[in-house]
């Protein structure tokens, strides 16, 4: 028998390190002329789009990122806009998730630039969380060139994370290790620091007079029940308190696959929205038997000239990873809407994965012959997948279809 | 409507008919059941548009009328009530006041007139057969159709009668149960009809062992007669797949065995498969068959029996659940299994006109 005691979760250490305004950081690194200045990574400004990233000289302008182009480019006539260039953000990337494994094997990325690094089995004569965070920074600006980032340095995921964000650019913030000390760290930051208060809850919040975390931190249990429910006031009271028992996950599983595509203008010609419809699926279903996964629930979006979006989704019994299959499922639904308005966006995605199981130990239930449906479904498969060979091989384009046709083909 | 009717008769019709009222029916009158009362005698009808049953009780009937009142509640207030005459006194607002001894329930029901005509079958063919029989044939096939609402053809056992023979059959595209009957009947009566699964096992649950029952199938329905009782229901549209070209015409091996016997090693060696690794193996030996799974997660288990077998030793995963369900549905003491390789289909047959077919599962 193990001992109890012996079995206490080890306080941990949790660093999140964020890059700082990462593409358009990069962007200055390899053009020399435009350090100082305000670039804007993302859309131009005469077209439809939204800013991806700016650096900060940018930032004082009011350009921040997600805004439109458009909005950008009237609040800093004097913007650099640049394409993004998602090859070369991917190269940096790896260089610096690089460096992260030299400290630790337990990294999370969240994104290109983002990620949560468990440093707690470090050796002692590293030096703890701090020293790391010191020596992880000055490593990335050696070997980038120049690149700077802001980290956190706290107990779990949900305070590293707070923390990086609170002394941008070139940041390093450290969260007290006691609990008081956590408290009185969380409690004069705005209440939509916390996960699950969005902006809806954070308005609601705000006209009862609460916009702090202290001021959270102090109201009763019934309370929060109130503006949480049962479930979300005892995840916010544990958030006050700065408790999150969540693991730094090497490996995310992907809960959903899914891709879209905005048009340069609004479309109102049916097929072509139906056609690059298509090509979102087998988008999606190529990445689907990649991961070797399979998904039950089938989505279509839809935005409108007009920005009214709508979604619609369907299950699919069994789960699939078949183009055809998410095709006629995809068309249904887009058939079934009787869409007669330009259509802005259309996108495609599937979730509620499982594993296909291929490669598994688990044995595969042959089938009676191809005379009936499901015998189909093999050649089918075995079809999907020499597309997708050709595809790694020859380039996305290499191979077509004629014609994209409809489900009652 | 006013009856007085046996706690029995009531009780045995509500059984016989509650089956087809759905959980949450699309129209609230669907949760109800139709009684309508005349002549000593009481009518109890449900549906759920696809299927309906009518089912036939005697009662003593001060006055004729009718009414419908919520099915399931209805049956657990009969189920509880003392082995007595029960009355049931219906006003025209379709207020039930149900009283046994001291007990008084007062139920709120629909007017009749809500409740969906039951379609009267025109034309097609009408055959009949020994309700026992066409009860075996079913009970042998049907848990062998599809559950797949993608495969809707599949949904459904089929009647085939031609060649003046029934013949019922249900796959789901992975094994395939058939049952086959000599039947007469003239040529031009020769009909398919897919029954969909729910009304198979309504019929499973009216037919008795004696009697004869009535078939009736035309264009889109089919109706079950029986002494007391008649089941309608919609038919599944479409061609069902030729399923005669999956029966293998014939196999290298042919091995007897004791059913109950092979049918008890499988459940208990099945006990060790698991999601990840859900077959078990069939290795067929000279008067041995050695059945065992493993899963790497979860352990191993292997238990032999008995057979009449003499040729080359083979092995062949199967899924457990695959195999089971014929035997548990079979009566025979003995049955064959007919073996070509690990890749081909297996058939397990009786007797009597009974055969499945079984695809294997490839493992590495």
């Amino acid at each position: 028998m193990r001992d109890v005691a012996a079995m206490k979760v080890p306080v941990r250490t949790i660093l999140h390190v964020d890059m700082d305004a990462f593409y358009a950081a990069v962007e200055q690194l390899d053009n020399p002329v435009w350090r100082g200045k305000p670039v804007i990574v993302g859309a131009p400004p005469d077209r439809r789009g939204v800013v991806a990233t700016c650096s900060y000289e940018a930032r004082r302008y009011g350009v921040h990122s997600a805004m439109p182009s458009r909005a950008a480019g009237k609040l800093c006539p004097s913007g650099i806009f640049v394409p993004p260039r998602m090859e070369r953000y991917e190269e940096v990337s790896a260089i610096i998730m690089g460096i992260f494994l030299e400290f630790t094997p337990l990294v999370e990325p969240l994104s290109l630039d983002e990620a949560f690094l468990d440093v707690s089995g470090a050796p002692a004569q590293w030096g703890g969380g701090i020293s790391i965070a010191k020596e992880l920074k000055r490593r990335i600006c050696e070997r980038t060139g120049g690149l700077t980032a802001s980290v956190g340095v706290a107990r779990n995921k949900f305070l590293a994370k707070v923390a990086s964000d609170l002394n941008k650019p070139d940041g390093l913030t450290v969260v007290p290790d006691d609990v008081n000390g956590v408290i009185a760290f969380l409690a004069p930051l705005p209440v939509k620091r916390l996960w699950g208060v969005g902006k809806v809850s954070e308005e609601r919040l705000s006209q009862a007079g609460i916009r702090t975390i202290g001021q959270l931190q102090v109201l009763p249990h019934a309370v929060l029940e109130e503006y949480f429910g049962v479930a979300g006031a005892k995840h916010i009271q544990e958030l006050c308190s700065g408790v999150d028992d969540r693991p730094v996950e090497t490996a995310i599983e992907e809960k959903s696959f899914s891709g879209e595509h905005t048009f340069d203008q609004d479309c109102a010609d049916m097929e072509k929205v139906r056609q690059v419809l298509l090509e979102q699926v087998e988008r999606v279903g190529e990445r689907l038997r990649a991961a070797g996964r399979t998904g039950s629930t089938v989505h279509i979006k839809v935005r409108f000239g007009d920005f009214r979006t709508i979604t619609r989704q369907t299950a699919i019994k069994p789960p699939t990873d078949s183009d055809k299959t998410l095709r006629d499922a995809a068309f249904t639904l887009l058939s079934r809407e009787n869409i007669c308005q330009p259509v802005r966006l259309i996108g495609f995605g599937v979730s509620g994965l499982a594993h296909s199981g291929n490669g598994e130990p688990v044995g595969e239930q042959l089938l009676l012959g191809d005379l009936l449906p499901s015998g189909l479904d093999m050649r089918q498969a075995a079809l999907d997948r020499a597309v997708d060979r050709l595809r790694q091989t020859f380039g996305r384009h290499a191979l077509k279809r004629g014609q994209w046709r409809s489900p009652s083909e | 409507m006013k009856i007085v009717i046996g706690k029995d008769a009531v009780l045995s019709g509500l059984q016989m008919v509650h089956g087809v009222v759905n959980v949450r029916p699309t129209l609230p009158v669907l949760s109800n059941v139709l009684l309508q009362a005349e002549a000593d005698k009481l009518w109890m009808t449900t549906t759920d548009l696809e299927v309906s049953v009518r089912c036939l009780v005697d009662a003593k009937v001060g006055k004729a009328g009718g009414t419908t009142l919520p099915a399931r509640r209805l049956l657990g207030i009969v189920r509880e009530l003392p082995v007595e005459n029960i009355d049931i006194d219906v006003d025209d607002k379709n207020n039930a006041v149900i009283s046994c001894g001291s007990a008084y329930f007062k139920i709120l029901g629909l007017p009749q007139d809500d409740f969906p005509a039951i379609a009267g079958y025109q034309g097609g063919s009408t055959f009949t057969l020994e309700q026992r029989v066409l009860k075996d044939m079913l009970q042998k096939t049907f848990y062998a159709a599809s559950t797949d609402e993608t495969r809707f053809i599949l949904n459904g056992t089929l009647l085939s009668f031609k060649g003046n023979k029934l013949t019922v059959v249900a796959t789901d595209g992975r094994r395939l149960a058939l049952a086959e009957q000599e039947l007469e009947f003239p040529k031009e009566s020769e009909v398919d009809a897919i029954i969909p699964t729910k009304a198979v096992n309504e019929i499973l649950r009216m037919l008795k062992d004696e009697g004869t029952v009535k078939v009736h199938v035309t264009k889109n329905q089919a109706g079950f007669e029986v002494e007391n009782m008649v089941l309608t229901t919609k038919l599944i549209e479409g061609t069902y797949p030729n399923f005669r070209q999956v029966i293998p015409a014939q196999c290298e091996h042919r091995i007897a065995v004791e059913r109950e016997s092979l049918l008890t090693a499988l459940r208990r060696v099945a006990l060790l498969t698991s999601e990840k690794s859900s077959s078990v193996r069939l290795t067929f030996g000279k008067s041995k068959l050695k059945i065992s799974a493993s899963s790497p997660d979860v352990g191993e288990a292997h238990e032999s029996v008995a057979i009449k077998y003499n040729g080359k030793e083979m092995t062949v995963a199967f899924n457990p659940e695959y195999i089971m369900e014929p035997l548990k549905n079979l009566a025979n003491d003995e049955i064959y299994v007919e073996m070509t390789d690990e890749l081909s289909p297996g058939v397990i047959k009786s007797d009597v006109p009974f055969i499945y077919v079984l695809m294997p599962m490839r493992i590495s």
